[in-house]
């Protein structure tokens, strides 16, 4: 047996890496597993660094960010997969909430337009600014909250105030009128709005239908140094997404992610952000974990759109670097997975289900687009 | 000198005050403590240096502050040492992290993040030192008190009980608290004469 320390943070879109302990498809690999529940991302980030963790689920921007020279970097992350879509969920104040119904703003763009006549506002009184918390700088949550204010011209460096806060302090902060609203994982958004401290506005996929959002990052000397336990994690982990994806086992999962040593959050808030019209996880090992380099190139590209670095970058080889389809499909050969046969497609502009070429059988993939019709184009076709 | 300690354990915190303050070079210095983060205090404090327990949710709010912002206008960084000593592995693997602002004085801070890990250790050993204790005393009580009822039950002598308890302990293959709180529920069981 093969030992790893694997971390996480306490979020439903760690699902695949608890799921895996719960089932025992670690050990039906030949790996010898120990989870670590972590308080920060922070520390998930160091401690790969520093060898205390061998892998764990991060943010998709984390690795990205450390490819950018951002960061305390030191050594690499390499991801074998995605850890599924979506997941996350933007909640406001209540006060903020009835202003956008005053204006019948329903749609990501109708909400943005209203937020800027609030700022407006706020500014003509001179107000405090709209204060707005993520949970970490480079994250997938910032430049889902920057993409949807800036659609409706708002400057999200100048016109908005950002604050970093933990997931667990921002439903405090929300009710406290600290911030008007917070982008964080499931499930807390849900727990705010179970608690009577805030609203969902919307979630991932009204935003991107099939957002990209965590990955499985494994320390790159590990992952040189133990070939096939790289293969035979994600493998696991495919297999526990087979599981953690029928619909039979919806109500085992919950279960499962309450339990304290996982998630250990409420049974019903966890379930409210799993069911229908929840936080939009979705956990299908045949459209939702293999590693797009095209995701990591549309991440990056938001990198440079807030100036958190600048254009000059190698971005097709960082890309590769930290995403390894590779390793991907070598490790979903003989599990009955297709197999796609690009590492890149179009982000965006698919608004109904479509065929993804891919072998022995294509894959149909659930559609992939923006609220605002954009389509990110990595490579000239 | 200017240090904030955020830790949500007071005693831990005290006892990486006292360890800074025990090192004459920074008998000077100012040490802050703050169980949480509080951003809105962060400029009447005005630290050169941040110690944080690795537990703290509150760590990732320090860590975005590499990007100055109205409330930090000077920008903060994780400390981290190249030298072989490599104090910043051997300081997480404690469950601490430093940060320095503005660049200030990084050799200095090696060796305050050093004492610091060192007193993080201490107080998991002090803890865990603790809590065998209390193990160990609940588990001598309990023995005492099936050593009575053996005593009674079957006239025998202090000795004898727990010699008795010893053998039982070792054919069964189990630590004598255990087969001594087997002892005390089937007293209890045949006192309150069964259900």
């Amino acid at each position: 047996m093969l030992s790893l320390r694997i971390g996480f943070s306490p979020l439903n879109d760690a699902a695949l890496i608890v799921v895996a302990e719960a089932l025992g498809t670690y050990a039906a690999e030949g790996l010898d597993v120990s989870l670590s529940r972590e308080s920060n991302w922070s520390n998930i980030r160091d401690k790969l660094s520093y060898g205390l963790l061998d892998a764990a689920h991060v943010l998709a921007t984390m690795p990205l960010a450390r490819g950018l020279g951002l960061g305390p970097t030191l050594g690499q992350i390499v991801a074998p997969m995605a850890l599924g879509a979506n997941g996350n969920s933007v909640v406001v104040s209540s006060r903020l909430k009835a202003v956008f119904e005053d204006h019948g703003a329903s749609t990501l763009i109708a909400t943005a337009r209203a937020l800027r006549l609030v700022i407006q506002n706020r500014r003509a009184a001179s107000d405090a600014k709209v204060t707005l918390a993520i949970p970490f700088t480079y994250s997938p949550h910032h430049f889902v909250l920057r993409h949807w204010l800036a659609a409706a011209g708002i400057d999200p460096d100048r016109q908005v105030q950002w604050v970093v806060l933990p997931p667990s302090r921002m439903a405090d902060h929300l009710r406290d009128g600290v911030i008007d609203g917070f982008c964080s994982g499931s499930p807390w958004p849900q727990m705010a709005e179970l608690n009577g401290d805030g609203v969902v506005l919307f979630s991932d996929p009204a935003f991107w239908t099939l957002k990209p959002e965590k990955l499985l990052g494994v320390r790159g000397v590990w992952a040189e140094e133990n070939p096939d336990g790289v293969i035979a994690l994600t493998r696991a982990l495919l297999r526990a997404a087979q599981w953690a994806s029928d619909p039979a086992n919806s109500t085992d999962l919950a279960e499962i992610l309450s339990r304290k040593a996982y998630v250990g959050a409420p049974l019903e808030a966890i379930q409210a952000a799993l069911g229908e019209g929840g936080a939009g996880l979705v956990l299908d090992p045949q459209t939702t974990t293999f590693p797009w380099i095209s995701h990591a190139k549309w991440f990056m590209g938001q990198f440079v759109r807030w100036g958190l670095t600048t254009g000059d970058h190698d971005f097709d080889a960082i890309a590769r670097k930290v995403y390894r389809p590779d390793l991907w499909r070598e490790a979903a050969s003989g599990l009955e997975l297709n197999v796609p046969e690009a590492d890149e497609k179009d982000e965006g502009g698919q608004t109904a289900p479509w065929s993804l070429p891919a072998r022995p059988e294509p894959i149909l993939m659930p559609a992939n687009a923006l609220f605002d019709g954009g389509v990110f184009r990595s490579v000239a076709s | 000198m200017n240090v904030l300690i955020i830790d949500p354990d007071d005693a831990r915190a005290a006892l990486v005050a006292e360890g800074i303050r025990m090192d004459e070079v920074h008998q000077a210095a100012t040490i802050h403590h703050w169980p949480r983060f509080e951003l809105a205090q962060w400029l009447e404090i005005n630290p050169d240096m941040v110690i944080i327990a690795c537990e703290s949710p509150d760590r990732d709010t320090l860590d975005a502050l590499q990007v100055a912002n109205e409330q930090a206008p000077r920008p903060v960084a994780m400390f981290v040492d190249r030298s072989d000593a490599n104090t910043t592995a051997q300081a997480l693997e404690a469950g601490v992290a430093a940060y320095i602002v503005d660049g200030y004085a990084p050799n200095r801070i090696a060796s305050i993040l050093t004492v610091a890990a060192h007193r993080f250790n201490l107080m998991q050993t002090l803890r865990s030192d603790l809590s065998k204790a209390k193990a160990d005393l609940a588990a001598r009580k309990t023995i005492d008190r099936a050593k009575g009822i053996l005593m009674t039950s079957r006239g025998i002598n202090e000795d004898e009980a727990y010699k008795l308890m010893r053998k039982h302990a070792m054919d069964s293959g189990r630590p004598i608290a255990a087969v001594a709180a087997d002892i005390l529920s089937i007293a209890d069981l045949l006192k309150t004469g069964g259900v």
